[in-house]
């Protein structure tokens, strides 16, 4: 499968597509807490106020293309905020993320289709918001259906799907945008054996066509079998940049299995 | 084995921007035209309805001391392009908040989420203007030249709307409050507006009362659009106040939505 990079873990990588230079993003302890006018119309320079703490901090890490990167840690440590860093769908309060490729996230999938829309529409719209030109949707629409196996559900709205085949639509749909990274948020935990098994290989062929990849998953057997490097976050930290063997067995002593 | 995935497209930012802002317009109205079968007939009946009960109260119950004749093409004149006001800037208290899932899986630049608003009502109020020549040729209205005032006056409103949209969507994440607001500014300004009324009908009370009204930026639009039937109700002062004011409006809100952009996406 893919073969380990050659670069030493934690070092600046040449040519990298995406890079992370110290990045902090702090959020609300209590989302209802409002803030006031006066906060947000003061510098952003580093001001922490009561109630607020930062989700990840000087973070810094640099992405060679064609890595598969498996992120590790134990939940609310911040593994979904860097995924969504990467996919530059928030922005941090400190330091840069650089993206120099399109990202296809696999984050919240079925968020961008709508529920009175039909299937057709929905797939139109969501891969055109992802950049995609209507003369390239239609060349792969069929297999986007195919794959989905939701052929007589073309004309049907939305919302009259069952969860199990909008998630099989939304999958087929963003991991046909053929994007140079690939951003997955333990979506996969839904649909049934088949259809995981199914994303998966379709997952191991777009690292095979040389996709650069963020896993983020609990699943020690997923992250070993696809990623090459891992991350491990604690408290908003980055504890350890090593090759994903070593960070799971880093991890496991951390917080041993009990 | 690192050969990178060659870059498909070639996107200019601009080219993608429409076509992302595009593609939310055509969807808003998608769903706004399959969720009923009537679709187009009640994006229209709003303002009918509004007009008819002016047009009866107005020259039927009381004797008319506003307006100009015929009084129905001067209300819908002015009641067509406030629906496009109204809709709109109540549309954008919930920019944001509506499409939270959307907003937190795509990156595409986020002015788009207001501006598509502004485009679609946009779209919506230019399908109306049909309704307005209807009436127009049965009650024997006369159209002159300065109907070409309309274009200057779609541009400063959509200058006006964007700019007050800009504002108010990233606002109302953090002061939910603000979005009762708007609607109660938005009943305050139907009546503070020249719609049922002529901007020169204002010229009878003490002067400050008309200066004021100048100041409001939808009166200089509206004189601008009912040029077209009354040619006598163009006000170049009141025009160009609106001008400068949407435009201080759109340069404040590009301020703010740059501003609060990084908190909107946390606070969704």
């Amino acid at each position: 499968m893919t073969e380990s990079v050659g670069v030493a873990p934690g070092e600046p990588v040449p040519n990298p597509v995406i890079t992370v230079d110290d990045v902090g993003i702090r959020f609300r302890r209590n989302r209802r807490s409002r803030r006031s006018f006066k906060d947000l119309f003061s510098s952003r320079v580093r001001r922490s106020t009561p109630g607020e703490f930062w989700a990840l901090r000087n973070v810094s890490f640099s992405v060679a293309p064609g890595e598969a990167i498996g992120v590790v840690g134990r939940n609310g440590q911040g593994k979904s905020t860097l995924l969504k860093l990467v996919a530059e769908v928030i922005l941090p309060d400190e330091g840069a993320v650089r993206v120099g490729a399109g990202v296809a996230p696999l984050i919240e999938i079925t968020g961008g289709f709508v529920d009175d829309l039909t299937v057709r529409e929905n797939v139109y719209l969501t891969a055109g918001l992802h950049g995609m030109k209507r003369g390239e949707i239609a060349e792969r629409f069929d297999e986007i259906i195919d794959f989905a196996e939701i052929g007589d559900f073309l004309d049907t709205p939305y919302k009259h799907l069952s969860s199990g085949m909008r998630v099989r639509i939304a999958f087929a749909v963003i991991s046909r945008l053929e994007e140079p990274v690939l951003l997955v948020d333990e979506v996969l935990a839904v649909g049934d054996k088949g259809f995981r098994e199914k994303c998966y290989r379709r997952i191991e062929e777009m690292l095979a066509g040389g996709r650069t990849m963020f896993f983020v998953s609990h699943n020690e057997r997923d992250l070993r079998r696809f990623c090459t490097r891992g991350l491990y976050l604690d408290k908003g930290q980055l504890l350890l940049d090593a090759p994903i063997d070593e960070v799971i067995d880093r991890y496991n002593a951390d917080y041993p299995a009990s | 084995m690192t050969a990178a995935v060659p870059a498909r497209r070639a996107w200019t930012p601009f080219a993608r921007y429409r076509h992302s802002l595009w593609l939310l317009t055509s969807r808003d109205l998608k769903v706004r035209y399959s969720t009923s079968a009537l679709g187009y007939f009640w994006s229209i009946l709003d303002p009918l309805v509004m007009a008819g009960i002016y047009w009866f109260v107005f020259t039927q119950v009381f004797d008319r001391g506003a307006g100009h004749d015929p009084y129905i093409v001067f209300l819908l004149t002015g009641l067509l392009p406030w629906m496009w006001f109204t809709g709109a800037v109540s549309d954008t208290t919930r920019a944001f908040l509506k499409e939270s899932k959307l907003i937190r899986s795509t990156k595409i630049p986020r002015t788009i989420w207001v501006f598509r608003l502004v485009l679609s009502k946009g779209i919506e109020f230019l399908a109306s203007i049909p309704v307005v020549a209807v009436f127009a040729i049965f009650a024997g209205a006369t159209l002159h030249w300065e109907v070409v005032y309309s274009v200057l006056a779609i541009v400063i409103q959509t200058v006006l709307i964007a700019g007050i949209g800009l504002i108010v969507a990233p606002l109302v994440v953090f002061f939910r409050d603000l979005e009762r607001a708007v609607k109660l500014a938005l009943r305050f300004l139907f009546y503070a507006s020249p719609i049922i009324y002529s901007l020169t009908d204002l010229t009878d009370l003490p002067e400050y009362v008309y200066v004021l009204a100048s100041f409001n930026p939808l009166s200089g639009i509206f004189s601008l659009y009912r040029a077209a039937f009354f040619p006598q109700d163009l006000d170049w002062f009141a025009v160009g106040l609106s001008a400068a004011i949407s435009a201080i409006l759109l340069a404040a809100g590009i301020i703010v939505f740059r501003r609060c952009e990084r908190y909107v996406l946390k606070g969704i």
